[in-house]
């Protein structure tokens, strides 16, 4: 790297704020060129005159009558923003309005699912009035059995139906 | 508190904040009353756009961003209503000057703090030769020591601008200061 490119890159070396490429080339050059090290001491110099200089100038200080009248306008403006427009209220409702959405956007999933699987739950079987179970999509129940019972004499006889209420057989 | 609504919590928010951004405003402005009239702005500004904060970002560097954009639109103004009236300021010249910052309350002071108070006066007014770019890059990077990315997200800029005007205002600086107080580099 030539001096002439050096020293434009000086004033960023100078501060720390080179690429780590650029600051190995300059840092390679500097420990050995006395020219460049020159420059770059008169550099730092000057940072630091300008850095203790603006340090010992003072911060000013905020008017405590300043800073109450300024958060009196804020106050004040917040105020007449949440009438005008609702600002405020909006802004502190959001939240709610999300989550109120989220919610609805829940039960409106589950209602969607029940509808979906409802149908097809329904059409593997079917229920008789008296709420008795005749088929279903179930294979263990392709079959049906009814049993009847003699009250005079105690005989059991049990029926074997299919799911199209096909008699298949009996059984005492 | 306050992106939910609650206003109150405005002041406690801010208040850690207001000595910085007091100070970056004097350091921009270079003038007192224009400072605070920024500073105040700023505050305006953040309030009114607390909504639109990303609380991933630092809030003293939004903060900052806010005031260095309102310096910047005052510096703009008053450029435009300079030229608008230069006739007027042609006419009367002794009146146009003096806004620069007076720091000279050391009457009571030995001679050589006033010196030095002096010279550290003088440095700083350096601080007006620089373009309004290059003095909030300075600022932000070396008096506020904010790094690279900070001061290009602080000024909405890239890096390479960053450096550009940053290696610009510390040339300046440092040829102003060869300049005026060559007694700086010779005492070295």
């Amino acid at each position: 790297m030539t001096c002439r490119k050096v020293c434009k890159l000086i004033p960023l070396f100078a501060g720390d704020d080179l690429k780590p490429r650029l600051l190995r080339a300059v840092r390679a050059h500097i420990t050995a060129c006395p020219g460049c090290r020159a420059e770059l001491e008169g550099f730092r110099a000057a940072l630091s005159e300008i850095k203790s200089a603006a340090q010992a100038e003072g911060v000013p200080e905020w008017d405590e009558r300043e800073w109450s009248a300024l958060m009196a306008r804020v106050a004040a403006e917040a105020k007449l923003a949440g009438e005008r427009t609702g600002g405020v209220a909006v802004r502190a409702f959001r939240p709610r309005f999300a989550a109120a959405s989220a919610l609805g956007a829940v039960l409106g999933l589950v209602v969607l699912g029940l509808l979906f699987k409802g149908p097809s739950s329904r059409s593997g079987s079917v229920t008789g009035e008296s709420g008795l179970v005749i088929a279903s999509d179930n294979p263990q129940q392709d079959k049906v059995a009814i049993t009847m019972v003699s009250p005079e004499t105690g005989l059991q006889v049990v029926w074997f139906l299919d799911k199209n209420f096909d008699y298949k057989g009996e059984q005492e | 508190m306050v992106l939910s609504g609650r206003t109150e919590a405005f002041e406690p928010l801010v208040t850690p904040y207001r000595g910085p951004l007091l100070a970056l405003a004097t350091r921009l402005t270079r003038n007192r009353e224009e400072a605070l009239e920024v500073a105040q702005e700023a505050l305006l500004r953040a309030f009114r756009s607390l909504g639109r904060f990303d609380v991933s970002r630092s809030f003293r560097n939004w903060l900052f961003q806010i005031a260095a954009n309102e310096a910047r639109d005052r510096y703009r103004r008053r450029s435009r209503e300079q030229a608008a009236f230069k006739d007027v300021a042609d006419r009367a010249p002794s009146a146009t000057t003096g806004s620069a910052a007076t720091t000279g309350s050391a009457a009571a002071d030995p001679e050589a703090e006033q010196d030095r108070q002096e010279l550290r006066a003088g440095i700083m007014r350096s601080l007006a030769a620089l373009s309004p770019r290059e003095r909030e890059v300075f600022v932000l990077r070396d008096l506020e020591e904010l790094d690279i990315r900070e001061t290009s997200r602080v000024l909405g800029c890239s890096a390479i601008s960053v450096r550009v005007n940053l290696s610009s205002a510390r040339r300046k600086l440092r040829d102003a200061i060869r300049r005026d107080y060559p007694h700086l580099e010779e005492g070295r």
